[in-house]
């Protein structure tokens, strides 16, 4: 068997099976959205090729809230690198330290992983709900009536409302990341910095999180490419309302394809976005690299 | 051996995939013929659903031979899935649609079949006069259409006793009942404004109370201005009913169903939406308010030149056959039988008013449908809610409009102005 996978023409074609598939689902969709973005198009008749007409009419002149809502995707990148991370890495290392019970929280943590987002969409809805939500009425429960407010439904605290489930939801999944790159530490590594008398935060810092800046980075990637495209918590929470409010990239990009027949337009943002990920996706990599030789 | 081992993988792999490429030898075919049909109701909380399931459960004893293959998805979801299998030729035989903007892109395509030749077999004379409008596109119909709607102002009668309010007949007496009802914390006005439209009523009611319905349907057809008194009062009148607190604060982010649940629970004091809620508002599903609920037309404005007895609505919920389908014989007996049958059986269950000259015991239809069907006999115009008559980004533009007017963002001129440039550009 070593022999066969050492032959080029059998890596060839134990390969191509899973290309061919790739190429099929992912990059050439990737080449007709180029394409539609240049058509001024309903979806459904003929299209007129316009060049770049589409990217224009994104860039200056879009009533949508499309400025609105790459500032919106970097708040949620923001919220998820500086806030959701460090929560993520802290019950991380806290767990790979060995708590008691932990299993148990590692389960606890990644339950909102699993769960489908529509459930927890309508899971925070009713938390939000301004009459008979849990949030208000806990505050009027406590005391604090003048906190309560319609927390999906004002235009200015909707999109801090709506991201906070959205960064909540994925706290297990990095956690478990990095749990599991802590986890595989050799222990004797512990042991030698034990015996030199480290404390746990000196472990923590000096010896494990730099053991594990692979994982940190794959997280930090994953963090900054899913805030930008994300859409179904959005969606299901405000549909990027009130008066785009809480608009996210792929929500103007869903409402310009499927509301208003506007599939060039659309494609055009669709095209943004994965150009937005390609290029931060490098940054990220590239800003890693420089710390690594840094140390 | 390298070479065997590759020459035995390959072989295994063309085998696997000669069997799975096999193509099955199919039975021999039964004469029956399968349609596929869509709608958009989903739960038997919309009274049109029961409707549907009974219209469908006897076609299928009168027309053994014809099968339908019926899936139904919910309303905002079925607009996407509708669209996307129509642009992919994956639509059904049958299937529900809207008239107006909505089809339009259908049409343009040649995605709906030209049903204008058969209905010259009397079928034309017995659909209610006008039915057809929003149906027929450059004088060829594209969709049966099997209910009339109006937007009516459901009125929660026990809460106004309760308060001694007067129901409101005019807008003075409304910013009235809206003060009395805030006092004493029930939601005078429900709207769920997450999902646009519902808001979007309210306006384009208040356009008929301040334009007319003539002047309304002209300005949609581009053919008058938004840029005038008239429209710019409309929204002066909604701003003034935000601002007096007619509406939940929170109403930005609730959904339609939401508010007419709070409405079914009798928290709400009126609710201005289309007639299809009557059907809801049965012992079932709305114990708390069966029987207290008057149906009323909206107050009227004062000191304007629009039309009391003007209406927001029309006949757009149709049924339409795909031009590719493969059998459009059976495809048309089907939509023919579905839409007058759903225009039966909808309206003796109070779902809607019939776009069909149907025959029924009237005496049996649920007090709530009496009601609005004598509203809608003293008609003197319809106008088709906004977003319907309007296509696509058009649509859009006007529901955020209305919704920044909702928000306190936006000032009734400017309001104005930016529904006129839809009108200007091109």
């Amino acid at each position: 068997m070593d022999k066969v996978l050492a032959d080029k023409k059998a890596i060839c074609l134990f390969v191509l099976p899973a290309f061919l598939l790739f190429a099929g689902i992912i990059l050439l969709p990737i080449f007709v959205s180029g394409y539609y973005s240049t058509l001024q198009w309903d979806g459904i008749g003929k299209g007129i090729f316009i060049g770049l007409r589409n990217y224009v009419d994104l860039f200056q002149s879009n009533p949508d809230g499309f400025h609105q809502s790459v500032g919106n995707a970097f708040v949620l990148a923001g919220l998820s690198v500086f806030v959701q991370l460090p929560l993520a890495l802290f019950f991380a290392l806290v767990l790979a330290k060995g708590v008691k019970g932990e299993n148990f929280y590692r389960t606890v943590y990644f339950i909102p992983v699993i769960i489908s987002t529509v459930a927890i969409g309508q899971l925070w809805m009713k938390i939000y709900h301004p009459s008979y939500g849990l949030l208000n009425s806990l505050l009027t429960w406590v005391g604090l009536t003048n906190l309560t407010r319609e927390w999906l439904g004002r235009t200015d605290n909707a999109l801090w409302s709506a991201l906070i489930p959205v960064v909540w939801q994925y706290i297990g999944y990095h956690m478990l990341l990095m749990y599991t790159a802590a986890k595989s530490v050799p222990t004797e590594i512990y042991e030698a910095a034990l015996i030199d008398g480290a404390s746990a935060t000196a472990t923590a810092f000096k010896v494990t999180i730099p053991l594990i800046m692979p994982t940190l980075k794959v997280c930090v990637t994953f963090a900054v490419i899913g805030s930008l495209r994300s859409f179904d918590l959005i969606y299901i929470l405000t549909n990027g309302g009130p008066v785009h409010a809480t608009e996210m990239p792929s929500t103007v990009m869903f409402n310009a394809i499927f509301q208003k027949y506007m599939y060039g337009y659309g494609s055009a943002i669709s095209v943004f976005i994965i150009l937005a990920c390609l290029i931060l996706t490098i940054v990220i990599q590239k800003g890693f690299k420089n710390r690594t030789n840094l140390d | 051996m390298r070479k065997v081992g590759l020459r035995v993988i390959t072989i295994t792999l063309l085998l696997v995939m000669a069997y799975v490429s096999n193509p099955v030898i199919e039975a021999a075919k039964p004469k029956t013929v399968t349609l596929k049909f869509w709608h958009l109701w989903t739960t038997p909380a919309e009274t049109n659903k029961v409707a549907i399931d009974q219209v469908l459960a006897n076609f299928k004893k009168a027309y053994p031979h014809i099968k339908v293959e019926v899936d139904a998805v919910e309303n905002e979801t079925y607009k996407t899935k509708i669209k996307t299998a129509i642009a992919a030729n994956e639509a059904p035989d049958v299937f529900f649609t809207w008239g107006g903007g909505f089809s339009k892109p259908f049409v343009d395509a040649g995605k709906l079949l030209d049903l204008t030749p058969y209905l010259k077999d009397g079928t034309s004379k017995k659909l209610v006069g006008g039915t057809l409008t929003y149906q027929t596109y450059n004088g060829k119909v594209y969709a049966l259409p099997f209910a009339l709607w109006a937007g009516i102002m459901y009125c929660n009668q026990s809460l106004f006793e309760k308060y001694n309010v007067k129901i409101p007949g005019t807008f003075k007496e409304l910013l009235a009942a809206v003060s009395v009802f805030r006092s004493k914390g029930i939601t005078p006005l429900e709207v769920g404004e997450k999902d646009r439209w519902p808001g979007m009523f309210y306006q384009n009611i208040l356009a008929v109370r301040t334009a007319g319905t003539k002047l309304s349907n002209n300005a949609l057809a581009k053919k008058a201005s938004f840029n005038q008194r008239a429209f710019i009062q409309s929204a002066e009148l909604l701003k003034q009913l935000v601002k007096a607190g007619a509406f939940e604060s929170g109403c930005l982010g609730i959904t339609r169903d939401e508010s007419e649940a709070n409405f079914r629970l009798g928290k709400a004091a009126m609710y201005y939406n289309g007639s299809w809620v009557a059907g809801s508002l049965n012992q079932q599903q709305a114990p708390d308010v069966y029987g207290k609920i008057v149906a009323r037309n909206f107050p009227v404005v004062e000191g304007s030149n629009g039309e009391p007895n003007g209406f927001l609505g029309g006949a757009v919920d149709a049924f339409a056959v795909n031009a590719g389908t493969k059998h459009p014989k059976e495809a048309v007996l089907f939509v023919k039988y579905v839409a007058e049958q759903q225009a039966k059986i909808g309206y003796q269950i109070g779902a809607l008013l019939p776009a069909w000259k149907v025959q029924v015991d009237e005496s049996k239809l649920p007090e709530l449908t009496v009601q609005i069907s004598k509203l809608i006999k003293g008609a003197t115009g319809f106008v088709l809610a906004w977003d319907t008559f309007l296509e696509g980004a058009d649509a859009d533009t006007h529901k955020n409009l209305v919704q920044e007017i909702f928000a306190d963002m936006i000032t009734p001129q400017k309001f104005a102005i930016e529904m006129q440039k839809l009108n200007s550009k091109k």
